[in-house]
């Protein structure tokens, strides 16, 4: 199954290592968004099938972007990520409806497990 | 921990010069550890027998080891285990220090045993990096309140330095900033703390401490390179959010990174400006709270 994969974060360092992360996972089609509003608008055109989102970010953040995504799509599948895995923070991403939780650093094992899972 | 700042030790004791130190931190051609100098650290033998194990060394083809052994100072036992063994940090730079001519090893042993004295440190929480007594080390030299929060950010800072970047720097007192300072990376924290938190750098070592975190070569401070040192910073600020959270049960709040930013003169004078230089340059790291 081709997946299609769409980046959130502000870091042209992080987009950049989870590209070649996802692409490592056997993922080519990848579309990347630099901050929250960005990233609504990108999945609402592109409709990818799994969302890697980052939480601090300028203009919205990631939860407010997941919360909209949401509303936008029922089933959309976003992995939260952050380098603030505290439990309020990964309660607030549950709640809104966070596919899964990663804590930054993202080993990139993590990320080809979760497309793994996606894929089945 | 302890070997950053034995080094300054050295150096605020007036035993060793920067650029001695500079030297024997960030060897040309890395430096092997020797059996004296690891038999001094274990208390097994003292610096003179050294010196007359390394003369009759001098004189007859064999392994020093051996000479030890002959010599009664060392058993066969004590010289193969102190070849097993796992050597701390601070003993590879001593053994740079006395291969430079810099110090005797009676010297370094005297330096040693009074670093060791004066901070109550035992050879198990070197081995251990025991943390209280990294943290009296580290709240003594930054003049910090006994566990306050700025002990434990600075303490976790160094944590994350040498799990990120290397261990191969050593912290410095510099001259205090008296202007604004410019082109920072920085982030703010808020929640019931409010701390300001910000890097700066020249040009060359920004690109070789965004290198090191990358495990790229990069070599100029562009947006991708002010990117990297911007993640450094959040992944740092998340972890201690974290342990704030974990420990304290408030919770902390991080801003987006700002990048070019200027941390201005009167944040510096309640800053604590945390100055470390590798082989690649000096960086500081500030910390309003």
């Amino acid at each position: 199954m081709a997946l299609k994969v769409l980046i959130c974060d502000d870091s042209i360092f992080v987009r950049k290592k989870m590209r070649t992360a996802i692409e490592s996972a056997g993922v080519t089609d990848i579309v990347e968004a630099s901050d929250g509003q960005q990233a609504v608008e990108k999945y609402k055109a592109e409709k990818p099938d799994l969302c890697f989102m980052d939480i601090i970010m300028p203009v919205k953040t990631g939860v407010e972007a997941l919360k909209e995504i949401r509303e936008f799509d029922k089933n959309a599948k976003v992995i939260m990520a952050s380098s603030v895995g505290t439990q309020a923070n990964l309660k607030e991403a549950i709640v809104a409806g966070a596919y899964d939780f990663l804590q930054k650093p993202i080993e990139d094992a993590a990320i080809k497990k979760i497309i793994d899972r996606v894929k089945e | 921990m302890f070997t950053q700042f034995f080094g300054n030790y050295l150096l605020s004791n007036n035993l060793v010069t920067c650029e001695q130190l500079s030297e024997a931190l960030f060897p040309k051609t890395p430096h092997r550890l020797k059996l004296g100098t690891i038999a001094i650290n274990e208390g097994l033998v003292t610096a003179e027998q050294v010196e007359i194990a390394h003369r009759k060394q001098q004189q007859e083809d064999k392994r020093i080891g051996d000479v030890m052994v002959e010599l009664g100072f060392l058993t066969s036992e004590q010289v193969e285990h102190l070849f097993s063994m796992q050597h701390p940090a601070h003993l590879l730079l001593g053994q740079s220090l006395i291969d430079n001519g810099v110090m005797t090893n009676a010297e370094f042993e005297k330096a040693l045993g009074d670093y060791k004295r004066e901070y109550s440190i035992t050879d198990d929480d070197i081995r251990n990096e025991n943390e209280m007594s990294v943290k009296r080390i580290m709240e003594d030299f930054y003049g910090l309140a006994d566990n306050s929060l700025k002990s434990k950010y600075v303490y976790l800072l160094f944590k994350n330095i040498i799990r990120f970047i290397g261990d191969d720097f050593m912290p410095i007192m510099k001259d205090k900033y008296t202007n604004d300072v410019t082109g920072c990376v920085k982030q703010a924290i808020g929640g019931k703390e409010n701390i300001l938190t910000a890097y700066y750098s020249d040009d060359a070592a920004a690109a070789g401490f965004a290198s090191r975190f990358a495990k790229e070569q990069l070599t100029d401070n562009d947006e991708y390179t002010k990117a990297c040192i911007g993640e450094f910073l959040n992944l740092h600020n998340g972890l201690f959010a974290v342990n704030v959270s974990n420990d304290e049960g408030h919770e902390l709040e991080l801003s987006p990174q700002e990048y070019n930013a200027t941390v201005p003169s009167d944040k510096i004078d309640n800053s604590l400006v945390i100055s470390l230089r590798f082989a690649f340059g000096d960086v500081d790291f500030f910390v309003c709270v």
